[in-house]
């Protein structure tokens, strides 16, 4: 829906519309979403510890490929997991060394978005050792 | 021959499936779309003359099924196929499917398609009329040991590609031994699924090279002009974002021995129809990438500078018609006008690194003027889906000077509205701004470079939230009902869990 706007700051056409729970509106060449109340101060941001350990899925798409075992050992940067989201594929990688935990797709599984996949026991760093 | 076209099937879907009953419907042509399920809530299905459902969503069930597409048209009464971009349009066992069912295929012989657009045997081809090319490997053993030594003697960066497609899709960048054998499965994988084959070949990464490609044009009678050429570097993981025409980095020189280079491929292998000729360009040389068998995603920018409908031409040759007529003799001399730009509207989050956004659309505004074009495939209350590529749209400008087309470009993405998924016009607004290119000196690596990092979400001013609010407060803080627009679809419980 279009709103006229009249103030002494701003004065323009503006397209607002809620959907699901969420307000749209575009507004001096920027379109901004914001979420309904109750989601509001955590909006969009997911704490970063938890990804390291967590794999989570970026994006709908469909489970291709696994690339680990379960108690297998992985080093940081490498590949768990291969998703294929239209028609394009990515490649899930390991967000710190450690241990594939938990297995929580196969191979076919439909996905969504943010949905757990796999978990990860960090392993604890090393005395001295550098973080990349 | 000619042989008058009164109904045509449009095997593809989205913008250009759009784009195509455009030009039939200018030549009193009728359109049977051949679509998926799911794509009852689409522009093209409701600008169709017929529709007929080829099958369910997945591409490999539909859109990638020859005989589904040749039966569809057959028993939609069509006498041609116009196979859009992607799926089946480089497929030369679906042009032959096609001929072999008396149907004419809109685009070149399939003879034409194995010579040109099987990226190995479009080299050979390249190799024996003496045109400069990247070094590779294009053999046979597709073994991924062969696979990663020949990597190797060839020297990193090497990049592994899908024989049999374009798009991006199948391509990845190897710059270690280690990671070889990873990158070359995967990039089999995705090539299996893009293009039903999982053929690949190698070739030397140039990092700071030019896309510069040439459109090609094969009249009825056996004639390939060219059409000038445009600059795709702007591109990330090989998948193009923004294009123009014509390029603002070739002499008039280089690009006369391009130009030339083109034809003379295009000619030696019988073209028909619209091409597109891909040339990597580094250091004042350039290399013969590929053919494209088939009109590009980008073709508007070249319609828009060289005055030309390619659709309706490939349509017109395709019944026997000439083409062109209108420029006479000096076809291939004919000067570009202006210039235009094309980005590509995905639908992606910019701010998460461009991950999908699926969803049903809401408002959606396309904020027409002087030299602005806008080609898309869905509306306000279609779905966004998982199962096919993210572009929504294109938007095209065209004005009389690059500088004036890219402050224009701004212009229209700032007032373009997509509501109910991400875009990347925040995205493009930035690269839009961006000095390098601004100054048009941008390489295929220039995503790489400067816009790796997802983009920063921009907060509102205070008194953008206070707009925000009274707006807010104006609409009502509730959302409105269950949608009314895709009700009507009988696969919705199907396609609503996705």
């Amino acid at each position: 829906m279009r709103y006229f706007i009249d103030t002494p700051e701003i004065s323009q056409w503006v397209e607002a519309e809620w959907i699901q729970g969420r307000f749209w509106i575009h507004l001096n060449g920027k379109t901004f979403v914001v979420e309904d109340e109750r989601s509001k101060s955590g909006r969009g941001k997911r704490s970063d510890t938890d990804q390291a350990s967590d794999l989570t899925a970026p994006m709908p798409g469909k489970v291709t490929k696994i690339l680990v075992k379960l108690q297998q050992k992985i080093k940081k940067g490498e590949a768990i997991l291969v998703m294929e989201a239209m028609k394009m594929e990515y490649t899930l990688k390991a967000g710190a060394d450690g241990e594939i935990k938990k297995l929580n797709c196969q191979v076919g599984d439909q996905v969504v978005i943010g949905q757990l996949l796999a978990e990860l026991q960090i392993a604890p760093l090393k005395e001295g050792g550098s973080p990349q | 021959m000619s042989q008058r076209i009164q109904r045509l099937a449009i095997a593809n879907r989205g913008e250009v499936a759009v784009r195509i009953i455009r030009a039939c419907e200018e030549l009193d042509i009728e359109t049977v779309l051949l679509h998926s399920e799911v794509d009852i809530n689409s522009r093209a299905y409701r600008l169709a003359t017929k529709k007929i459902c080829i099958g369910p969503a997945p591409t490999a069930e539909s859109y990638l099924n020859i005989v589904a597409n040749v039966n569809g048209a057959k028993a939609g009464g069509a006498q041609a196929v116009h196979p859009g971009f992607g799926f089946l349009s480089e497929n030369a066992d679906f042009a032959q499917a096609c001929k072999d069912a008396g149907l004419i295929f809109v685009g070149p012989s399939a003879e034409s398609i194995r010579k040109l657009g099987d990226k190995v045997s479009c080299k050979a081809l390249a190799k024996s009329l003496g045109l400069p090319l990247v070094p590779g490997y294009q053999g046979e053993d597709q073994s991924v040991e062969r696979l990663v030594k020949e990597a190797e003697a060839i020297g990193f960066p090497v990049i592994v590609k899908a024989a049999a497609g374009g798009g991006g899709r199948g391509m990845k960048v190897m710059r270690k031994s280690q990671e070889c054998k990873e990158l070359i499965e995967s990039a089999q994988r995705e090539a299996r699924s893009a293009f039903g084959s999982e053929k690949v070949f190698l070739e030397k990464y140039l990092d700071r090279a030019k896309h510069i490609e040439f459109q090609i044009f094969g009249d009825a009678t056996g004639k390939v002009i060219q059409l000038m050429d445009r600059e795709c570097s702007v591109q990330r993981r090989h998948q193009k974002i923004i294009e123009e025409a014509i390029s603002p980095s070739l002499t008039l020189e280089v690009r006369r021995k391009m130009s030339e280079a083109a034809c003379l491929i295009g000619e030696a292998a019988g073209y028909r129809g619209a091409g597109t000729v891909e040339f990597l360009f580094q250091d004042d040389q350039f290399y013969l990438l590929e053919v494209n068998t088939r009109l590009q995603v980008e073709h508007p920018v070249t319609e828009m500078v060289m005055g030309v409908d390619l659709v309706k031409a490939q349509i017109l040759t395709a019944q026997g018609d000439a083409v062109f007529g209108h420029l006479g003799q000096a076809a291939n001399q004919r000067q570009p006008h202006g210039h235009a730009i094309e980005c590509r509207i995905y639908a992606e989050n910019p701010f998460l690194g461009g991950v999908p956004s699926t969803g049903k659309l809401g408002t959606v505004v396309w904020p027409e003027g002087p030299g602005r074009r806008f080609e898309y495939g869905f509306e306000s209350g279609d779905e966004i889906t998982s199962y096919y590529d993210p572009m929504i749209a294109k938007v095209i400008v065209w004005d009389e000077t690059r500088p004036r087309a890219i402050k224009k470009m701004k212009k229209v993405l700032s007032e373009s509205v997509v509501f109910g998924v991400h875009t990347n016009i925040p995205y493009l607004q930035e690269i839009f701004s961006h000095p390098e290119f601004v100054s048009g000196k941008m390489t295929t690596r220039f995503i790489d470079q400067y816009f790796s990092a997802p983009i920063e979400a921009v907060a509102p001013t205070p008194i953008e939230e206070k707009v925000i609010q009274e707006v807010k407060r104006k609409v009502g803080q509730t959302s409105s009902g269950p949608d009314q627009a895709n009700e009507s679809s009988p696969f919705s419980s199907f396609w609503r869990g996705v």
